[in-house]
């Protein structure tokens, strides 16, 4: 990777972690499942997502290696709680099957948009990896439609169950569409070939346009007015404390429809602000690592 | 022709070596004594995902936590296997949980212990996943077809699976002294319970499942093929077995094992295992909480009209 | 009439395998025209009919492929035991302990 300029590289890393960062810690809350989910042929189904998720983790932090001159474990385990550049969602604590699935079902509509524009990327390698994920990304939207599809059209309490688990996450999905450190060079140099910005309009018309085939009550509207869904464009509104990363959700039931107000919960975790609850996970994860970070295991 | 005329022909039928499908008539004592068994062995795969699991969020690389990960998933997909022919006998899986996470039946006594660091994982994939082959190696020729069947994809598996644990457990090994310390303070706290697996001395001639060609081996058996694989094993990579009766028996060319204190083993049996209640409660907790998940997966409840 | 699908046990512990189909117009029937066609040499011990509506399969194959590394699902992956046991037994192995034979590769007793 000599061959690179320094200003390419140096927008290249914290693309390639954000992107590992948000795989390993989704891949890392989808495993705690393993052994636990509520049904034991979807235990093993979903057991695969997570080392699926895992796996593409592996793949990114494999570039980042290449980049950084660091082995993809030790970029994976061997940093400080705030180092970690996923979105909020990511972390948040699984809670039960209707936020795991609404999670799910936002994340990898999330992930399938953000690789079919990365398949475009000035950087190679990047654009090949992107192409070859979207094959399994195609499975996973596959599950997630399957549940929601059966969720949807069920006896009302897991309806209701999957309606009010889906206004959490969709507030925090946001998040996963934050700026990225050098974002504007990124876009330059085409490695990213279409803004945070740009790339969450297409999520949110994506998502919602799904989540209206399923007739649950939300309203989606795209973003008419000023500050709505528009997190992302100056960095203002990811400006700030912790407690914005930890706020309510902003997604509310008016008229008998879910409407998004007011400001967005999940923020802050491509600047490294965490919730406290990734603190216990970043605990988990680098736990047997840090016991002797020179070991072979 | 007879209940009693039935039974006689039924175990010609076992004796002669033949296998019983699910539609086949068989005894009461026969299919309660096999569900019984299978069950149990169905509940001691998913109870037995949740020491090892402990340790998925905490593997030290990728690799491990993805091949831990699959490995476990492997175990409840055993569990899959097994109570799909559990239920082919006549119990509904609903009711086999309710069953389980309410005390009224057991899993396996291995399975209601703490893990404390990654050392368990060696121990666990290595030493009582060998100790659970020995046992279901011996199945692979049970009366009961389908059981025999499902055994065979369970023991494949199972045979990566001890690899697998191997393979952390050499890592270990020839680790860092930390990493040395962490197998054998693993097998300081899991050798008793090994010892348990096979359950005490039992008589053979009281055995339903012996009668009826479920199980083949006596615990006794089961218990002195696992001792004479492993103990030179462990021996070879230089750790400490905390038994001072141990010793090889040059004639018999056997490892006995010193004398073994079965108490713990009935509190475990009881239901009164370091972890059992923990463990337990936490399925509870989330059986409890996920009935509407059962609800929505059970079309019949809600597509009636 | 309907197309069955035929499947066939051949030993007491052998899975049902798919042989191939009939046309029958119920059940009944299909299974009498499944034993003529399929069974006159007691090619088996068992025989299932499905109603070829009833199998569904899955549409896309590619779904099967495994996009990225699973090689820890296979036992291919840990053929490495045996160097490893070899330089733990270098190191540590019991002097007067039996000896075991290190070179067998996985543990098939």
């Amino acid at each position: 990777m000599t061959n690179l300029s320094p200003a390419f590289k140096e927008s290249l890393e914290p693309l390639l972690l954000a992107i590992a960062d948000d795989e390993l810690i989704m891949g890392h809350r989808h495993s705690e499942w393993t052994g636990w989910a509520p049904h034991i042929e979807e235990d093993i189904a979903f057991s695969s997502i997570a080392q699926d998720e895992i796996g593409h983790a592996n793949l990114f932090y494999t570039l980042l290696s290449g980049v950084i001159d660091k082995s993809p474990d030790e970029i994976a385990l061997a940093r400080q709680s705030s180092e970690y550049r996923h979105a909020i969602i990511c972390e948040r604590p699984n809670r039960d099957w209707a936020y795991t699935l609404a999670r799910h079902f936002l994340y990898d509509t999330a992930e399938r948009i953000r690789l079919e524009s990365l398949r475009a990327s000035a950087y190679k390698p990047l654009a090949d990896v992107a192409d070859k994920l979207l094959r399994e990304e195609r499975y996973h939207e596959l599950h997630a439609e399957a549940w929601f599809s059966r969720l949807s059209s069920g006896p009302m309490e897991g309806r209701h169950e999957l309606t009010v688990a889906l206004s959490e996450a969709l507030s925090d999905a946001i998040g996963l569409f934050e700026i990225i450190d050098s974002e504007q060079v990124a876009l330059e140099y085409s490695i990213l070939p279409e803004s945070n910005e740009d790339l969450l309009q297409k999520f949110l018309s994506d998502a919602s346009e799904r989540i209206e085939s399923y007739g649950l009550p939300f309203q989606l509207s795209p973003s008419e007015s000023e500050g709505e869904f528009l997190a992302t464009s100056s960095g203002e509104m990811i400006e700030g404390s912790d407690e914005q990363a930890a706020a309510p959700p902003a997604i509310a039931e008016a008229e008998g429809k879910w409407q998004v107000t007011g400001e967005f919960a999940g923020m802050g975790g491509r600047r490294g602000k965490h919730s406290p609850e990734f603190d216990e996970l970043w605990d988990d994860l680098t736990k047997t690592y840090r016991e002797e970070p020179t070991a072979t295991w | 022709m007879t209940y009693e005329d039935k039974l006689a022909e039924f175990q010609t039928r076992i004796d002669a070596g033949e296998k019983v499908e699910t539609n086949d008539w068989m005894p009461d004592d026969y299919r309660l004594a096999t569900l019984k068994f299978i069950e149990m062995h169905a509940n001691s795969e998913v109870m037995g995902a949740l020491p090892e699991r402990e340790w998925i969020p905490r593997a030290p690389s990728l690799r491990r936590k993805m091949s831990l990960t699959a490995k476990v998933q492997d175990e409840v997909g055993h569990g899959q296997l097994l109570y799909r022919v559990a239920e082919d006998l006549g119990k509904t899986r609903e009711a086999m949980f309710e069953d389980l996470i309410h005390g009224r039946t057991k899993f396996h006594n291995v399975f209601h212990y703490p893990t404390e660091h990654w050392g368990d994982v060696a121990i666990i994939g290595w030493l009582i996943d060998g100790a659970a082959l020995v046992t279901q190696r011996a199945l692979l020729d049970c009366s009961y077809a389908p059981y025999a069947r499902v055994m065979k994809r369970i023991c494949s598996e199972e045979q990566l699976h001890l690899r697998h644990g191997e393979d952390i457990t050499l890592e270990l090994a020839n680790g860092t002294e930390r990493q040395r310390w962490m197998f054998q303070d693993g097998l300081d706290r899991w050798w008793e319970p090994i010892m348990h697996f096979y359950g005490p001395p039992s008589n053979p001639d009281k055995d339903v499942l012996l009668k009826y060609r479920v199980k083949s081996k006596s615990n006794e058996e089961l218990r002195q093929e696992f001792l004479d694989h492993y103990v030179p094993r462990i021996l070879d990579l230089g750790f400490e077995l905390p038994d001072n009766g141990l010793h090889h028996d040059s004639e018999s060319g056997q490892w006995i094992h010193g004398e073994i204190d079965w108490d713990p083993f009935w509190k475990v049996v009881k239901g009164e295992g370091p972890r059992t209640e923990a463990r337990l409660s936490k399925r509870r907790a989330v059986w409890d909480h996920h009935r509407w998940v059962r609800e929505a997966l059970s079309e019949s409840i809600w597509k009636a009209a | 009439m309907d197309i069955w699908e035929v499947f066939q046990q051949r030993g007491p512990s052998d899975p049902y395998v798919h042989v191939g189909s009939v046309l029958a117009p119920d059940r009944d029937v299909a299974i009498v025209y499944a034993k003529e066609c399929f069974f006159r040499r007691m090619e088996g011990r068992g025989l299932w009919v499905v109603r070829r509506e009833d199998v569904h399969r899955l549409t896309d194959p590619a779904m099967l492929e495994q996009v990225t590394d699973k090689s820890y699902r296979y036992p291919e992956a840990y053929r490495g035991v045996v160097e490893k046991r070899e330089k733990a037994h270098a190191k540590y192995a019991r002097k007067d302990a039996p000896k075991v034979d290190s070179t067998v590769a996985g543990d098939e007793f």
